[in-house]
């Protein structure tokens, strides 16, 4: 066995090798992490329907599957991040057929158009009812596509008039930095700044929580999310309890 | 007088008291009934609220009871697969579900839907698209969570239409796996509207995406319904329902109570409102016009205690008049007509209180004003007159009583004689003494004494000089508003004293003669004129007057005269006729100065 000399580095190779590194090291920012963490839904939110009748009971023979729907319909996403640029426009594509919409939400940069296609036999009346000047109130007979700009950086939820449950929720970002919660509400944005963002949470088709926090904490990041009406609510009892 | 007032007073004050309380006490009853409609309607819409509950639970229950049916499990799960030919399952679904249920309208079914495990349509029953089958809706909710295992129900706004539902999963044979699912809908319209309204008790209206779609109220009387409904949306995002809020609908004033449907009709602004009347209008005219003849029958209304009320204040009022107005004044009335008789002196004024009192004293002293208040001497002289005169043809002679309305110290104005300062020295002119208290003595005439000659009285007559006026007396003045007889002017010269006439600056041929004033004569005059008045008393009285002569009567007069005279050492007497107790009598009037 014949042992090899390390064999000489040029200094030139050297330098240039460390360079290199520095320019990684200020291109891509060392101090960048995950941003982890997991969203707690009220308790009336964490069905997978997003209107509730009086009874909701299970059979007694079959597992029921508590999956999907309105649930996964959670997303993150952190805004004023420095130095961060928002996703490309691009054309989302969504179908809407057996009284669903697929899929349920798009999460893109401003400038993106949606496309929504009736596959369905039913004649659809969609719009943006919140920002009517988005997407006024149209209807779309089977077979036929519609199409809606998003330029504005915010959230949008479009609503069928008839079925009121199909909902699609489009959300224009600023940044890289989002995520959508899983079965369980967790979520993982990767690459975050270390630096105070904006985090807000869209759920259910509205906005439904938003607070600042460390980009680069590493402790697992909890959002609760108040039912809706029981953040006004709130603030309203505390008002009355300082009056 | 005081008792009534405070009683006019105190009946007005009470009348003000119940008009007010009959204006102002229904008002806190409105306001109370009103806030009791409200809790009745907010009880209604408790109530409404759990039969949508038991009526969704039931609907559950029997489409899972539906869902148990061996025909459609097996066929659904034969769908479900892929098996079999499409068409015969439809059928062979659709045929049983008119097996089980023959008539959907009397089960309040609207449509029966039955759909593979991917949410595909298999079969209709009932509904406008009972032919169709073939399309997917997995997507709606409740087809979802019946899909997922679940039994849950929903409300839709759809086609203008509400409709509730209730969907579960059909079960394969051996309950191990999902096959598909059912759902029923019940039309919720005007047969929920009437059905609430007979179990409520109230009126009712369904509302969806701002329009009344069902009412048991009539057409297009609630189209301000919605708008009101919509302003209130964030109370009732809050608190399911709003609170009672007024409405006006033509001439009815209702109160509203309204509450959303639950599921995804909720999204589309579909409510519930129960319709409660408001109270009525509290002013006048319709406390009024809302009285009804059975509020005025006798058992409904208090009419004897109010007319007992009502006689009372009435009787208390007469009887305060009575007591206080109409007692006092007949009593005063009788008082002055004896005072009028003569019967009485004066009003007992101390009897009387108040104003009558005051009237009383008032006519008392317009009476003593009137006369005079004899005095004592001439009261003693008068009872002495009558003693000494006695009986006269049936009449008396009379002294005025004390404080009577003819009693004075002065003669009355027809007897009384011309002043006697016309006797007296001009120097030393005498007036009557000062009447007593309240009396104003009569004006005396002021003049200033002509310088007339005085004269000797050689022929002067025997009164004359027995009333103590000789020849010493001066001069006899005159006021000057006596103008002297023209047989004055023939009276010799010499009858004129001669110091006096030289102390005259009269000028020559006009010397004033003065009548010298006969007291005889003039007492004569008098007493001529005492009988007629005498005589004609008596005549009127019905007295006779045989053997009363003038002579004789005269002479009686002097006679007594000359008494009283002496005995009271007074100048003269005056007498007087008057009626008294119907028959014709004198009264003698001492005269001092």
């Amino acid at each position: 066995m014949t042992l090899r000399t390390p064999s000489r580095v040029s200094f030139p190779a050297v330098s240039a090798a460390l360079a290199f590194s520095l320019a990684l090291a200020g291109g891509a920012p060392a101090w960048a992490g995950t941003l982890k963490g997991s969203v707690k839904l009220p308790e009336s939110a964490r069905s997978s329907r997003l209107y509730q009748g009086y009874w909701r009971l299970e059979n007694g023979n079959v597992p029921v599957q508590n999956s999907g729907g309105a649930k996964l319909e959670t997303a993150v996403v952190l805004q004023n991040v420095n130095g961060a640029h928002p996703p490309p426009a691009r054309t989302v594509t969504v179908e809407i057929g057996g009284l669903d919409a697929h899929p349920r939400m798009v999460i893109t940069g401003p400038g993106s158009v949606i496309e929504i296609k009736n596959t369905g036999k039913v004649r659809l009346d969609l719009s943006t009812p919140e920002t009517p000047s988005v997407m006024p109130l149209e209807q779309l007979p089977p077979g036929a596509t519609r199409r809606a700009k998003f330029d504005a950086i915010g959230g949008y939820a479009i609503h069928d008039a008839e079925y009121p449950h199909i909902m699609i929720s489009v959300i224009i970002v600023d940044s890289p930095f989002f995520a959508t919660a899983d079965e369980k509400g967790s979520f993982s944005i990767a690459g975050v700044p270390d630096a105070k963002v904006h985090l807000k949470v869209w759920a259910r088709g509205r906005w439904a929580a938003e607070e600042e926090v460390e980009g680069g904490s590493k402790e697992d990041l909890i959002v609760k999310v108040a039912a809706p009406g029981q953040k006004e609510a709130e603030k309203e009892a505390e008002k009355e309890a300082a009056e | 007088m005081f008792l009534s007032k405070i009683w006019f007073i105190l009946i007005a004050l009470v009348s003000a008291v119940a008009g007010t309380f009959a204006l102002v006490a229904p008002r806190p009853a409105v306001q109370k009934l009103a806030v009791l409609e409200g809790q009745r309607l907010d009880r209604a819409q408790y109530a409404a609220e759990q039969m949508f509950k038991v009526d969704a639970h039931k609907w559950i229950d029997r489409v899972s009871k539906l869902g148990r049916d061996a025909i459609l499990s097996e066929s659904l799960d034969a769908a479900s697969r892929g098996s079999g030919e499409y068409t015969v399952i439809h059928r062979t679904i659709q045929d049983r579900f008119r097996t089980l249920i023959p008539d959907l309208a009397t089960g309040g079914i609207d449509e029966i839907v039955a759909l593979d495990n991917k949410g595909r349509v298999i079969a209709r029953v009932g509904g406008s698209d009972e032919k169709e089958y073939g399309d997917y809706i997995g997507g709606v909710e409740v087809v979802a969570d019946a899909l997922r295992g679940y039994l849950s129900d929903d409300v839709w706004g759809v086609g203008g239409r509400l409709e509730r539902v209730a969907g579960a999963p059909v079960l394969s044979k051996g309950k191990d796996r999902i096959v598909g699912a059912l759902y029923v809908g019940a039309e919720t319209g005007p047969g929920l509207v009437e059905r609430l309204k007979k179990n409520l008790d109230v009126d009712v209206a369904l509302l969806l995406r701002g329009k009344v779609i069902a009412s048991s109220r009539p057409a297009g009387e609630l189209d301000a319904l919605p708008e009101m409904v919509t302003q209130h949306s964030a109370e009732i995002a809050e608190l399911k329902r709003t609170p009672a809020l007024p409405l006006t609908v033509g001439q009815d004033k209702l109160l509203v109570v309204a509450a959303p449907f639950p599921g995804q009709a909720g999204e589309q602004q579909a409510y519930y409102a129960l319709l409660g009347m408001q109270p009525a209008k509290t002013d006048l005219g319709a406390l009024l016009s809302n009285v009804s003849s059975n509020d005025l029958k006798w058992g409904n209304f208090p009419w004897v205690p109010l007319a007992l009320v009502t006689f009372a204040m009435i009787a208390v009022g007469l009887i305060l008049q009575r007591v206080e107005v109409e007692a006092p004044l007949g009593k005063l009335r009788r008082e002055l007509q004896k005072l009028a008789a003569g019967d009485l002196q004066k009003i007992d004024d101390s009897k009387y209180g108040g104003k009558y009192g005051g009237l009383a004293r008032d006519l008392n002293a317009a009476v003593e004003r009137f006369t005079h208040a004899p005095g004592a001497r001439s009261e003693m002289a008068g009872k002495d007159l009558n003693a000494i005169l006695g009986p006269s043809g049936g009449s008396t002679f009379d002294l005025p009583s004390a404080g009577s309305a003819f009693s004075g110290s002065t003669p009355a104005p027809a007897f009384n004689p011309p002043a006697a300062p016309a006797f007296s020295s001009p120097a030393a002119p005498s007036f009557p003494p000062p009447p007593p208290g309240g009396f104003a003595p009569p004006p005396l005439p002021s003049f200033a004494p002509p310088p007339a000659p005085s004269f000797s009285a050689p022929s002067l007559p025997q009164p004359f000089s027995a009333a103590g006026l000789g020849s010493s007396s001066p001069a006899l003045p005159l006021p000057s508003s006596i103008k002297p007889a023209p047989w004055a002017q023939q009276l010799p010269a010499d009858a004129l004293d001669d110091g006096a006439a030289a102390d005259r600056q009269m000028p020559e041929g006009e010397a004033t003669r003065v009548v010298p004033y006969d007291l005889q004569e003039e007492e004569d005059a008098h007493f001529r004129h005492v009988f007629d008045d005498f005589v004609e008393t008596k005549r009127s009285c019905g007295e006779p007057t045989a053997g009363l002569t003038q002579a004789k009567f005269l002479q009686k007069l002097r006679d007594n005269k000359s008494a009283l005279v002496a005995k009271h050492a007074c100048r003269t007497v005056r007498f007087s006729v008057y009626v008294k107790d119907g028959k014709a009598a004198l009264r003698a009037t001492p005269i001092r100065e």
